[in-house]
């Protein structure tokens, strides 16, 4: 445990920065998978086979390429676009939070897409034929009973897209981003202790699954409070 | 920013001739990882709490951390150890085609378990019954009526493991290995082009993913060859 003295900070800062990218691709997955859902669920042939392509796409893709090819391929561009006005820039890129924490959340979304169109599936129609008959809008109905629905549904699932944001996060120190598997290369490097070191990341990840997994559990249980005894 | 077909063209074969080492990270761990989330299943169903409790932590932990970190620990972590590197297994943790090997493998039997215990768990009570009315021992029941039911059950969630299997197998490019991202990277690195090179490597991907999904689709129509037809 010697080792690890002065590098508790280092690992903090790098922990932050986890919970930094999760809370971040958190809400954009849920945006991917709810626009997908929706395509796929619309009446629009065009909608759909867009959104049938992104889940076929981003599902047969290592997650590691997809996140080359966006941070990469975004710096092409960029540098591109920077040339134009200064030729003297060299080099110009997405910051790979940024670039990472959008890579991870498209493909998490393209499997929260299947999750969410199963679960508006889901939702009983005698609820929403009830909704009709007491004069709901479309848009009310939206709001009060097929989210409230649906979202119970998607919840075992979507914990799992959660806990795959969590570790897909390691992936983003591929492209340099500073968490905690990038702290443990610069440890490395001054302790020569690889295994120590790695082995503090992987308890850090471990901690960020057993919160989220806590979490959905309670989730889980809010949402079956109204629903107890209905089975 | 042009399209560079002639690259493709060009690259094309240079990243199939890694094909062979995707394939055979795949296939051995998938494998390996098999007989030991068979070995983990036995052990959660065996009823007895010191065979249950370690199996339990054991899934817990590796599916609670990141594959890359996995691989990490594997690769750069263990010989920090003295006796690991005086150990008959050095071999093959010096090579790092042995260390990704050796943690797809774990890391997969975690997730795998879970599948089959699920299977297990899906055995309809009444054939049980029938089979203990039949007078078989507990062994029997296992053998000629859990597991063949089991194996259909999971097999589809079993068949998404092996995808994610495929898709995992790309990080061994992360420890040196020259499988199909691997030489990809060595050509982005080289010619700084991105798009041509990654996506057509995604493309590869897809395919491959593809035929597993089609495989599986056969084995699965063969399994439930004697079960009634739905619908």
């Amino acid at each position: 445990m010697d080792v690890l003295t002065g590098w508790w900070d280092d690992y903090f800062w790098g922990a932050l920065v986890v919970g930094k990218v999760f809370l971040c691709s958190l809400g954009l997955m849920i945006l991917f998978g709810l626009l997908g859902a929706m395509a796929k669920l619309s009446n629009s042939r065009i909608a759909h086979k867009v959104a049938g392509a992104y889940t076929v796409v981003f599902r047969g893709t290592p997650e590691i390429l997809v996140i080359l090819l966006l941070y990469f391929g975004s710096a092409i561009i960029l540098t591109s676009i920077a040339q134009v006005f200064n030729p003297e820039i060299k080099f110009v890129d997405v910051p790979p939070f940024w670039a990472g924490t959008i890579a991870i959340s498209i493909i998490v979304g393209s499997y929260a897409t299947e999750t969410f169109r199963g679960a508006f599936l889901g939702v009983n129609p005698g609820s929403i034929e009830a909704a009709r008959a007491l004069g709901m809008s479309d848009l009310q109905t939206f709001i009060y009973v097929r989210i409230p629905e649906m979202w119970r549904l998607a919840l075992p699932p979507f914990g799992n897209h959660m806990l795959s944001l969590v570790k897909d996060t390691a992936l983003i120190s591929i492209i340099g981003l500073n968490e905690t598997m990038f702290v443990a290369k610069q440890a490395i490097t001054v302790t020569g202790k690889p295994f120590t070191m790695y082995i503090v990341v992987g308890a850090i990840y471990l901690g960020f699954s057993t919160l989220v997994t806590l979490f959905v559990m309670g989730v889980e249980k809010f949402g079956e409070r109204t629903t107890v005894g209905a089975k | 920013m042009s399209f560079d077909l002639q690259l493709i063209a060009e690259s094309l074969p240079m990243m199939l001739m890694g094909i062979g080492i995707t394939l055979k990270l795949l296939v051995i761990s998938g494998i390996l990882g098999l007989l030991l989330a068979i070995c983990l299943l036995l052990m959660r169903i065996s009823g007895r709490w010191y065979f249950n409790v370690p199996a339990q932590i054991y899934i817990y932990v590796f599916r609670g951390t990141p594959i890359l970190v996995q691989i990490f620990i594997v690769y750069y972590g263990l010989p920090q150890f003295e006796a690991v590197r005086d150990s008959v297994f050095w071999p093959i943790l010096r090579e790092p085609t042995g260390c990704a090997i050796l943690a797809l493998s774990l890391n997969t039997g975690a997730y795998v378990s879970e599948i089959l215990r699920g299977g297990v768990l899906g055995v309809d009570k009444g054939v049980l019954e029938a089979g203990s009315a039949l007078g078989m021992s507990a062994h029997q029941k296992f053998i000629y009526i859990t597991a063949p039911i089991a194996t259909r059950l999971a097999l589809p969630a079993y068949s998404n493991d092996v995808i994610s299997l495929l898709k995992s197998t790309a990080l061994a490019s992360t420890i040196t290995i020259a499988d199909m991202t691997g030489i990809a990277r060595t050509i982005v690195a080289d010619t700084y082009a991105p798009y041509e090179i990654f996506i057509s490597l995604a493309i590869i991907y897809m395919i491959f993913t593809f035929g597993l999904q089609k495989l599986f689709g056969v084995i699965e129509r063969y399994l439930s060859r004697y079960t009634k037809r739905e619908g």
